[in-house]
């Protein structure tokens, strides 16, 4: 067998499945036509989907609710995202020239970390932000989690968390999994490993370009990102903010992280594959 | 279109009026458009395959009657395309299609693992199993890329996602079906 079979097998297959593609039904998706409505909403919170996902499966993600400043710069029109998938399980960015690589054989380990330094807490209610009240009471889990935020704002994305932690593995990767930083545009990368913590990390400043919605206008975020990882245990945290770099910095370096013991498994992460697509745009 | 109306218009083939042809082409010329200039990528070219699917529908309707119409023609212009194409030259034949073939390439691992006994008829079954397991997006994109030959940018486009999330997804499926083949025995 070769391609040309494969390809002349194609043109045999069932009337009913080239009727059915002759035209998009948005109706027939399995999201419903709702889903198309959302599309673009879906592609924003996109971090924010990827975030749930990982809290629903008991892992602690920490975000906190602080600044952030919003202004526009020069679009960066001659930017685009050209990855190439690897067979081994990973993905890279090769614009950025920046992959999150794991070793084929590392298998994910849970971790959970605990911020051992935080930026001072900011004023409940920002020009420009959601009201909010909801840091004057409840536990910090959920006051500063993504889910407790999204719970009391359907419409909060991670972008109106300036300060967002996140963990992803490696088994989300296997087969094609989320792609992380999608949509940022990446400044120069610096790349460091820190003995204390005897991680790889990756850091650089970064743009987001969000599409006008019901709430707000059309805009680009700036933002600096971290990324924590341990290649042999197979996850990476991603801290990502607008409080400035050597904040950001200040909060990793004190944020006690160890691993739970409990192994994860592609299958963990296959049920939610729909779910994840979200974070892969 | 529904098939009362696919129905009227095969009846129209039965009954040799001309206004067939330009009912067919009405409701598929489209879709018979695409599929041709998706494979040939030479507007001449697919002008000529529309012409001579359009002719051949004629000549199988009767004593053919197709359950789906729209199936029917567009498999007659994919079947046309295709032959017309390998009767080119190597130097004519469109990178695009050989894009496509490269992709499916990476279904079939390597040459001497698979058995070559295996009969396209074995194998169109399998793919057959394979797509009726997706769901509704999924089985459109596979079918809008390896069977119509549709452009990543244009089923984009009809499906309202972004072209890296779908290259992602045909990532997944092009895996998907290996595995599929691999379980089934057609590929070892």
């Amino acid at each position: 067998m070769n391609r040309e079979t494969l390809f002349d097998a194609l043109a045999g297959i069932d009337d009913r499945f080239i009727a059915e593609a002759l035209r998009y039904s948005p109706e027939a998706a399995s999201g419903s036509s709702e889903r198309i409505v959302h599309l673009k909403k879906k592609r924003i919170i996109s971090f924010a989907l990827a975030a749930a996902l990982i809290l629903a499966l008991g892992v602690t993600a920490w975000a906190v609710f602080s600044t952030y400043s919003v202004r526009v710069p020069e679009p960066d029109e001659g930017f685009r995202i050209n990855w190439e998938e690897n067979a081994s399980g990973y993905i890279e960015w090769t614009d950025a020239k920046l992959a999150v690589t794991f070793p084929e054989t590392a298998e994910s380990r849970e971790i959970e970390f605990r911020p051992g330094w935080l930026p001072a807490e900011l004023p409940s209610q920002l020009p420009g932000s959601f009201p909010w009240d909801g840091l004057d009471s409840g536990t910090w889990f959920s006051r500063l989690s993504f889910e407790g935020l999204a719970d009391s704002f359907p419409n909060m994305t991670a972008s109106n968390q300036p300060l967002l932690i996140e963990t992803y593995y490696m088994s989300m990767f296997n087969d094609g999994g989320a792609l992380l930083l999608l949509y940022y545009t990446p400044e120069d990368i610096i790349e460091d490993h820190w003995d204390e913590q005897n991680v790889d990390v990756m850091r650089f400043h970064a743009t987001q370009h969000l599409e006008a919605n019901a709430y707000a206008p059309e805009r680009t975020l700036e933002q600096d990102i971290l990324l924590m990882s341990d290649p042999d245990a197979g996850w990476v945290v991603c801290l990502r903010s607008g409080i400035g770099m050597d904040e950001l910095v200040k909060v990793a370096k004190n944020l006690e992280i160890r691993e739970t013991g409990k192994e994860f498994s592609y299958d963990d992460f296959e049920d939610h594959y729909t779910f994840m697509d979200g974070g892969v745009g | 279109m529904t098939h009362v109306e696919d129905s009227e218009i095969i009846d129209l083939f039965f009954e040799r009026s001309e206004q067939a042809v330009s009912e067919l082409e009405k409701q598929y010329g489209k879709a018979v458009r695409q599929t041709a200039e998706n494979i040939l990528r030479d507007r001449l070219d697919a002008e000529e395959c529309i012409n001579d699917t359009y002719l051949k529908v004629w000549n199988s309707i009767p004593p053919q009657r197709p359950d789906y119409l729209g199936s029917y023609v567009c498999r007659i212009a994919r079947n046309t395309a295709v032959s017309r194409l390998r009767a080119e030259t190597a130097e004519k034949r469109n990178r695009g299609l050989d894009l496509i073939l490269d992709e499916l390439e990476e279904c079939i691992p390597s040459g001497e693992n698979v058995e070559d006994r295996i009969e396209t008829r074995e194998l169109t079954e399998a793919i057959d199993r394979f797509l009726s397991s997706l769901d509704y997006d999924d089985r459109f994109l596979f079918l809008r890329r390896y069977w119509y030959a549709d452009s990543v940018k244009d089923i984009a486009a009809a499906m309202h996602l972004r072209e890296n999330r779908l290259s992602v997804r045909l990532f997944r499926l092009r895996e998907k079906l290996r595995k599929t083949l691999v379980k089934e025995g057609l590929l070892v």
